[in-house]
This record gives C-alpha cells, sequence and structure tokens, in this order.
C-alpha cells in the first residue's frame, strides 16, 4: 500500500515541476543562482548512483576493488559514451566487458 | 481525442511532424525503459506497480532511483523526496515553455505539461525557436510528447515480459549505471559539469554510512553546490579578465 501511496507522491510532485511553470501561480523569473544550480541537477544524481554502482558490492555491500569486474566495465563504457554518444552502443559494450570478463577469468 | 481536434490541416501537420522528430530518440529511449521494466520487478515491485509508475511518474531516471532506493528500504518520506528531486530539472523546461503556451487553455497546458520531458522539451523546443511561430505550432509539442510517452510505455511492458525469462548470468541491473553513463558523459563538457559529476561520485562513497540512503541526496547535495560554485567563479574571472583589457 505504501509502494502505491509512494507512487502517487513523487508522481504528483513530479507533475508539479512540469505544470507550475504553465501555470500562472509560479513568477515567471528565477533567481539566475537557482536556475545555475538546477542545470547541475541531473548530472550529479545520476553520478551519485553510477559510482557506488561500480565499488559497492551488491552481495556484501562493501567497497571493493579487487576482482571487481564493474570497474573494466564501467571504464569501457564511459570511453565508448564519450565518442559513440549511444545509449544503446554504451549499454551492449559495458555489459559485454563484464560478460567477458565472467567468462574468461 | 475530441476536445484535442486534430481536424485543422496545420495542426495535424505540426502533430506528425512532433511525432516525426521524436523519433530518432527513441533509440534511447527503448533501452532505457527495457532496463526500467527488469529492474522494477528485480525491486520487488510488482507488474502492475512497475508498469503504473511509467504512466504516473513518466521520468526514465526518477524512476529508476525509485527503484533502487525501494529495493534497499527507504524510508517513505526520503524516498518520495530523492526522486521528486531528480525530476526538479523540469520547472526550467517549463519556464522556457510558458513562453510559448501560456495563452494555451487550461486543459492544453495540463496536458503538455504532463508531457513534458526532456527529450519531447529538446525536440520541439527546438522547433519553436527555429521557425516560425504559428497558432498551431503546440501540436508539435503534442506530438514529440505522445511519441516518447507510448514507447516509454511499451518499452518498460517489453522489461517486465523478457526480465524474468533472462538469466543471472547477465547481471543486468548493471544495465543501470551503464545507462546513466550514457546519459551523464555527454553532458560532460565543460570544467563545472565534470567537477560536479567528481565530488557527486565521491561523496557517493564517502556517505556510505548514512543511515536511510541519505548519502544519494547528499551526495547529489554535494555536486550540484560545486558545479554551481565553480561556474560562478569561472563567469567572474571571465568579467573581470574583461574589464581589464
Amino acid at each position: 500500500m505504501t509502494v502505491w501511496l509512494a507512487i502517487v507522491c513523487a508522481g504528483c510532485l513530479t507533475f508539479a515541476t512540469r505544470f507550475l511553470p504553465l501555470s500562472s501561480l509560479m513568477p515567471k523569473t528565477l533567481p539566475n543562482w537557482l536556475k545555475l544550480a538546477m542545470k547541475f541537477v541531473p548530472m550529479s544524481v545520476l553520478s551519485a548512483i553510477i559510482v557506488p554502482a561500480i565499488f559497492i558490492s551488491p552481495e556484501t555491500g562493501a567497497f571493493n576493488i579487487q576482482d571487481n569486474f564493474r570497474i573494466g566495465a564501467a571504464v569501457t563504457a564511459i570511453i565508448v559514451a564519450y565518442y559513440t554518444r549511444s545509449t544503446v552502443i554504451t549499454i551492449l559494450s559495458g555489459l559485454s566487458v563484464i560478460w567477458l570478463l565472467t567468462l574468461l577469468l | 481525442m475530441v476536445i484535442f481536434s486534430l481536424q485543422n490541416k496545420a495542426s495535424l501537420g505540426e502533430f506528425l511532424e512532433g511525432l516525426k522528430d521524436c523519433l530518432p530518440l527513441q533509440i534511447g529511449v527503448v533501452p532505457f525503459g527495457i532496463v526500467f521494466g527488469i529492474v522494477g520487478l528485480d525491486a520487488g515491485l510488482t507488474p502492475l506497480q512497475t508498469f503504473l509508475m511509467s504512466s504516473i511518474l513518466f521520468g526514465g531516471a526518477s524512476q529508476i532511483v525509485f527503484t533502487q532506493l525501494y529495493a534497499s528500504g527507504t524510508p517513505f518520506a526520503i524516498l518520495v523526496t530523492t526522486v521528486s528531486a531528480v525530476n526538479l530539472r523540469h520547472i526550467l523546461y517549463g519556464i522556457v515553455m510558458s513562453e510559448y503556451l501560456q495563452k494555451l487553455p487550461l486543459k492544453w497546458r495540463l496536458l503538455l505539461g504532463y508531457l513534458l520531458t526532456d527529450e519531447a522539451f529538446a525536440i520541439s523546443h527546438q522547433r519553436f525557436t527555429q521557425r516560425h511561430c504559428s497558432e498551431s505550432m503546440h501540436y508539435h509539442l503534442l506530438g514529440s510528447g505522445i511519441m516518447l510517452w507510448s514507447c516509454w510505455q511499451i518499452s518498460t511492458i517489453i522489461g517486465i515480459i523478457a526480465g524474468p525469462k533472462i538469466p543471472d548470468f547477465f547481471q543486468l541491473s548493471f544495465a543501470v549505471p551503464l545507462t546513466f553513463i550514457a546519459v551523464v558523459v555527454p553532458s560532460l563538457v565543460h570544467f563545472p559539469q565534470i567537477f560536479a559529476s567528481l565530488i557527486s561520485g565521491c561523496a557517493a562513497l564517502v556517505f556510505q554510512f548514512l543511515p536511510f540512503n541519505l548519502w544519494l541526496i547528499i551526495a547529489a547535495t554535494c555536486g550540484i553546490s560545486a558545479g554551481t560554485a565553480s561556474s560562478y567563479l569561472i563567469n567572474l574571472r571571465q568579467k573581470q579578465k574583461g574589464f581589464r583589457q
């Protein structure tokens, strides 16, 4: 039940962020520093998810560098994303590296 | 759709163009949606919850953040706050779009607001700024929005159906950070962006010990502050240089 409530609440707040500027309720200009800060929101949140997903072991929850195939896979994906800018090729390259390493080692 | 009539030839043209312009972006959206469908079930959500989240929340990154936080037992308030924070950037899109949409009737603004995503904004903003304004140009945003919405729903369903059949060997949960790498890396062009991303990533590791997954929102705040501050300082220095010359 709380899951549904969470989905609906987050959904309403998200809709508010999209609709409020189109309504007449919100001021048409925001302070410049706030506009600037908002541009950094997506990359900051996503980077904060990416890094632990690479270094923290999902099984033990501990920091892990040794024998961690995800590091090589992530580095490959970063290079591929930089040059191709393609979601599909990036995901596939990262996954292929991790599959290969799991098979070979 | 009686209220949003497409009888007018110009409106229909704009609508179809919106659909068409947004189509190439679906190459990035569809795998993202499939990954979401897979990790939604993985996180312990029911197929119905996973499916309906795609239309209730309708925001790729925020939906995946939801599943990750839900799977690790995050308290309700922090879950809802963090997920909504991911979507704060839409306010910027709304402000830009309000210039073109503010005279429309409320039902139109409600619908277009709901459909206002990163991709639809990018595509229709291009049309609004690069070509002549017309009375029916909001149909372009309707078209690009509906294209994205449909592909997002369909790819979520594909993920829900296919996910459980894929063996553990493929480690598909790792597709989440990979998808985000594909989103973030192309946006890292200037120093402040790179700095924000690095600080946020390091802070996410440092603050792992915090309870309730608070590390995510704290690390993001560190990254946003680092990016904003460095961007401000760089601008300031450039202005000073300009004065001296």
